[in-house]
């Protein structure tokens, strides 16, 4: 099952590509079925380790960058239908694929939940920063999109993208609203987190990641380095009257943050999120 | 029957003689009506636009009714029979199909992949079948045109692009803004150019024209012809905060906008993003203008430019659009030459048919002893060997490669099974509406058991 859903990404990945090339309907119809089945099986898996596990699972890394794929396919699968708009699924779809790789050839059964996790804070932590993430995914490539295309105008070259992709202002609007989205939940997720480490509980706990809960750790610091960079693009946009250019770079750069954080850090730097 | 066109266009004749065999002026239902009182016109379908005027007919004699056509022309739309001959051009079977085929693709238009054409196809083709002037053979050549014109249309990119200066503007815009209703738009002079590309953004709904001219009368003027607002020269700036897309087109000898007050101009409006139309010569905008962030500048060469190389690539595309016609151009023309067979599949079956009933007859007394369900039995046996005699000469017949392969087919037949001509070509006419329900052996073995 693992496996079948990392296929059903690829293939939707492929098919997206080939829709982006050729911009024919049924290659577009197909993709987004691919990613509708990817986004089913993936349900099914997620579903299974829930019940497997008693608790959300999104315990460790891997499980969280499963999670995490989950949210930003249906995330895009929403812009998609709202939107109408399949141009993006070529560059969204290549990141599931990537991403869902890790947990395909890592598909360990969920262990048990570590005694510091057993609170209800837990789930609402975990999938406000993972959907958070997904959104700000979804504004990068948005956000690369629109500079490709901002690129071709100025540049008075009207070629691959001016044919494919929907207007600046719409891919603007796009971006701003997945930020603004994704900054919330950050900061929700953000919030609860410090809460939940404040509580006796975690203080009390001998677990050394409990101990290690500082603003100093890596996946804590960089994660408020994202969300200052999040908050700065939000205002610079309001108050110091920043083009949508610059926005559209913001939200590009903005997400390599993000990245790094959820994988180099996740897996090798942090010594209060290694669960 | 054969297929057969006439017709004036845009590359045999000029715009004068074209207006004047234009069958709109008197209308199509007209020209119809006046068709259907003709001879030897079996059917009619009359396609008339601004570049073409043609009349599409099958008939059985396309030498006679070609020139009971030109007549007709000549007299429908008094124009003298010898100004209008040198005009007119002449198809048959074939290649009536590929122009039409062609036509409807936009691959025959004056701007080659222009969409409305293959609408106006459509139109012509539904005016004919409501005065029941259409038969098989019109009906299958229209529908496989529009079948052409639907596939160029989504699997070449023949119809893509803007391919002239002001939609090429339009297009831009609409790339930069998406929607353009609630804009403004800011023209700069009163020139022929700025009034062509203003009208072209007003078919898409902007919220406000503004024109501002040196003097406040030229200003007036368009803006009362484009239905928009005259504002003074000194109002200029205002204007250029307030609005999204700027039009220049002045006289000035040296640029109108400079950088500076484009630039001051972006400040007031907050970044948002300005689209600058610069088609005057020479330019009203300073070039240096174009760097600053959220300007998006354009003269018009740049234009010009655009316009071109989607020209170049149409014509690129036009390959694999002819390609396609050429294809549906063989399949229309393998049916057509199938038809061909049809009286002699018909008589062939018709003589099997009429043996085995005969023999059937003629065993009646031996058969009689048999029970009712052996007596169905041995009928439908019979009837099915029958069935599979003929299966392969039908689809022989009806695979022939062209109209001499289908004669001798059919004269060897005929003479090995004594069908007689005469026969053949009565139930040829008793076929000529729905031959598809009676499709000689594609029914064939469907009451096996």
């Amino acid at each position: 099952m693992p496996f079948l859903t990392f296929a059903f990404y690829v293939a939707s990945a492929a098919a997206y590509a080939a829709h982006f090339a050729r911009r024919d309907r049924r290659s577009g119809q197909l993709a987004t079925a691919l990613l509708v089945a990817a986004t089913v099986a993936h349900t099914f898996l997620i579903g299974m380790a829930r019940m497997q596990a008693g608790y959300m699972p999104v315990v460790g890394t891997t499980a969280a960058i499963s999670f995490f794929v989950w949210l930003l396919a249906l995330a895009y699968l929403y812009t998609e239908i709202t939107t109408e708009e399949r141009a993006m699924g070529a560059f969204i779809t290549p990141l599931l694929a990537l991403l869902q790789l890790i947990p395909a050839l890592d598909a360990g059964a969920p262990g048990a939940r570590p005694a510091v996790l057993e609170s209800p804070l837990f789930a609402v932590h975990v999938s406000s920063v993972l959907f958070a993430y997904a959104s700000f995914a979804l504004a990068c490539m948005i956000g690369v999109t629109y500079v490709l295309l901002f690129k071709e105008i100025k540049a008075k070259h009207l070629g691959f993208f001016y044919a494919r992709l929907p207007s600046l202002q719409v891919l603007d609007k796009m971006n701003m609203r997945a930020v603004r989205i994704g900054w919330t939940f950050l900061t929700i997720g953000v919030v609860i987190g410090a809460v939940w480490a404040l509580t006796a509980d975690v203080k009390a706990s001998s677990d050394p990641r409990a101990q290690a809960m500082s603003v100093l750790d890596p996946k804590i610091f960089v994660a408020l380095v994202s969300w200052a960079l999040y908050s700065f693009q939000l205002l610079a946009r309001r108050a110091m009257r920043w083009g949508a250019r610059r926005s559209a770079w913001l939200s590009a750069i903005g997400f390599v943050v993000v990245l790094l954080n959820f994988l180099p850090v996740g897996y090798f730097l942090t010594k209060s999120h290694n669960f | 029957m054969h297929l057969l066109l006439l017709g004036v266009s845009h590359r045999t004749a000029p715009v004068e003689l074209r207006e004047r065999v234009d069958f709109a002026r008197r209308g199509v239902a007209a020209a119809h009506e006046a068709l259907a009182a003709r001879p030897g016109l079996a059917e009619t379908v009359v396609l008339s636009t601004c570049n073409r005027s043609e009349v599409y007919v099958a008939c059985a004699r396309p030498e006679e009714t070609a020139a009971e056509l030109a007549r007709f022309m000549a007299a429908f739309h008094e124009v003298p029979d010898a100004e209008l001959e040198p005009h007119v051009f002449r198809l048959v079977d074939g290649e009536v199909a590929s122009h039409l085929f062609r036509v409807a693709a936009g691959l025959d238009s004056l701007v080659v992949g222009e969409p409305q054409i293959l609408g106006q196809v459509k139109e012509a083709y539904a005016a004919a079948t409501a005065g029941r002037r259409t038969g098989p053979l019109l009906n299958r050549l229209f529908h496989a045109s529009f079948t052409v014109g639907k596939r160029v249309r989504s699997q070449t990119g023949l119809g893509e692009g803007a391919v002239s200066v002001s939609y090429a503007a339009v297009s831009l815009a609409r790339k930069i803004f998406g929607d353009l209703s609630g804009l403004n738009v800011l023209i700069l002079g009163a020139g022929e150019m700025a009034k062509l590309t203003a009208i072209h953004l007003q078919a898409q709904n902007v919220r406000k024209v503004v024109v501002a001219s040196r003097t406040l009368q030229s200003a007036e003027l368009l803006a009362s012809r484009i239905g928009g607002e005259a504002i003074e020269w000194s109002a200029v700036d205002a204007g250029l905060a307030g609005s999204a897309i700027v039009i220049t087109a002045t006289g000035a000898t040296t640029p109108v906008l400079t950088r500076d007050r484009i630039r001051a101009a972006m400040r007031r409006r907050g970044d948002h993003p300005l689209f600058v139309i610069d088609i005057a010569l020479p330019r009203d905008v300073e070039p240096g203008a174009g760097e600053l962030d959220q300007v998006f500048l354009y003269n018009i060469d740049d234009l010009r430019a655009i316009v071109h190389e989607n020209l170049a690539r149409r014509a690129a595309e036009l390959e694999r659009a002819e390609a396609i016609v050429s294809q549906e151009v063989a399949q229309y023309e393998q049916w057509l030459r199938s038809r061909g067979a049809v009286p002699t599949v018909v008589a062939l079956r018709r003589r099997f048919e009429d043996i085995r009933l005969a023999e059937l007859e003629r065993l009646e007394g031996k058969l009689s002893g048999l029970p009712p369900e052996a007596k169905e039995r041995v009928d439908e046996i019979t009837h099915l060997i029958v069935e599979k005699l003929l299966l392969t000469p039908t689809e022989q017949l009806k695979a022939a490669h062209d109209e001499k392969a289908v004669v001798t087919y059919s004269d060897v037949l005929n003479r090995l099974f004594g069908l007689g001509a005469a026969d053949t070509g009565r139930r040829c006419e008793a076929r000529e509406d729905g031959d598809k329900d009676e499709d000689p052996g594609s029914s064939g073995g469907g009451s096996a058991s």
